[in-house]
């Protein structure tokens, strides 16, 4: 069995990486039209409101330096699957906006189920603006089957 | 009285009901459901207050914990500060002795759920370990069981002579009250509930 205590001391809550993104007026609007979305907030650069849409952010900083420290320990048996994304926002984000995405390891910790014990590792992306202000959290989930 | 017993919340990680929303769902569909516990894994949630939900909806709600132990996973109500200062609630390498001695201990009850399926029930690790003492009610009705698992759990609670209730184990909206526990005697709080569990005044009922 993984010792969860000494994983969690080890690199839970430390930034280990940052990348920078300029955001783009065409990438806002290609990512509003690929979610069908016509709110002219997220579809038309004229409208005073014009912004990201809310779930644009999840496109940014999915790279693998971005998710995993370089020597994070290889846990468990086999590959892991994708537990899920949870996208929590801060505050606007529009076209000419430089985002700063700073990675954690948010959380570690272990549950059991049918088959056996699972590992969830949660991977945290903060991103923040030019003004360091934040804009946006994105907690990706790593399902990893240990030994029990 | 009816109870549905094991119920999750978003306040669970794998939970995606919310408890406004189990209540409107209750409603709405008329089910035969007087409250439910919200049995959050691994925690206590010892912050949230439901009170004008029970009073908007007329529903019972109460909170107790799904706890994992080296025989699976076991139910505890009547939780309060003693108890979650007897063991650690988030490990799942709890060993059940010492769940099932501190609920005690504490005025709690302990009760291991689903123990008809593999590798989280409690039957599946007597198989591999042999019975451990202790035990006298275990959830003989899951509402998440695959089928031929509540049929372990009833045959074997049976052969071990312990005492059954039931619980969804909902953890969407549409779940709850597929499986729940009929009260001899009306149920206000918490402390009634784990009295009438420890008195055996209550029976497993499954709606599926």
């Amino acid at each position: 069995m993984v010792d969860i205590d000494s994983l969690r001391r080890d690199w839970v809550g430390k930034e280990f990486h940052r990348a920078e993104y300029t955001i783009g007026q065409q990438q806002v609007l290609d990512y509003a039209a690929s979610c069908g979305d016509t709110d002219p907030r997220y579809s038309d650069p004229s409208n005073p409101d014009f912004e990201a849409h809310p779930t644009f952010i999840g496109c940014l900083g999915n790279t693998r330096d971005a998710m995993t420290p370089q020597d994070f320990p290889g846990l468990g048996r086999g590959r892991s699957i994708d537990g899920g994304k949870s996208v929590e926002i801060h505050g606007p984000i529009r076209p000419g906006d430089r985002l700063s995405a700073r990675s954690e390891i948010a959380d570690i910790y272990a549950k059991t189920g049918r088959s056996g014990t699972m590992l969830f590792i949660v991977h945290r992306l903060n991103f923040f603006n030019q003004n360091e202000e934040p804009v946006a959290t994105v907690d990706l989930r790593q399902i990893k089957a240990v030994e029990d | 009285m009816i109870l549905d017993l094991h119920t999750h919340s978003v306040r669970s990680d794998d939970g995606r009901a919310k408890v406004d929303n189990y209540c409107q769902w209750i409603r709405k569909k008329e089910l035969p459901l007087d409250g439910f516990v919200l049995t959050e894994h691994r925690q206590y949630d010892d912050t949230s207050d439901y009170r004008d939900l029970e009073d908007h909806y007329g529903l019972l709600i109460l909170k107790a914990s799904e706890v994992e132990t080296d025989y699976g996973h076991v139910l505890v109500f009547g939780v309060n500060e003693d108890l979650t200062n007897a063991f650690d609630f988030a490990r799942v390498d709890n060993h059940i002795g010492d769940v099932l001695s501190a609920a005690r201990r504490c005025g709690a009850v302990a009760a291991p759920c689903h123990p008809g399926r593999p590798n989280v029930g409690l039957f599946a690790h007597y198989e591999r370990k042999g019975r451990i003492e202790g035990v006298d009610l275990v959830e003989i009705y899951n509402g998440g069981s695959r089928p031929g698992e509540d049929e372990i759990s009833e045959a074997e609670a049976q052969r071990f002579g312990y005492r059954g209730f039931g619980g969804s184990d909902s953890h969407i909206v549409s779940r709850i009250g597929y499986a729940a526990t009929e009260f001899d005697e009306p149920v206000a709080n918490i402390d009634d509930l784990v009295s009438a569990l420890r008195g055996g005044r209550c029976h497993a009922r499954t709606f599926r």
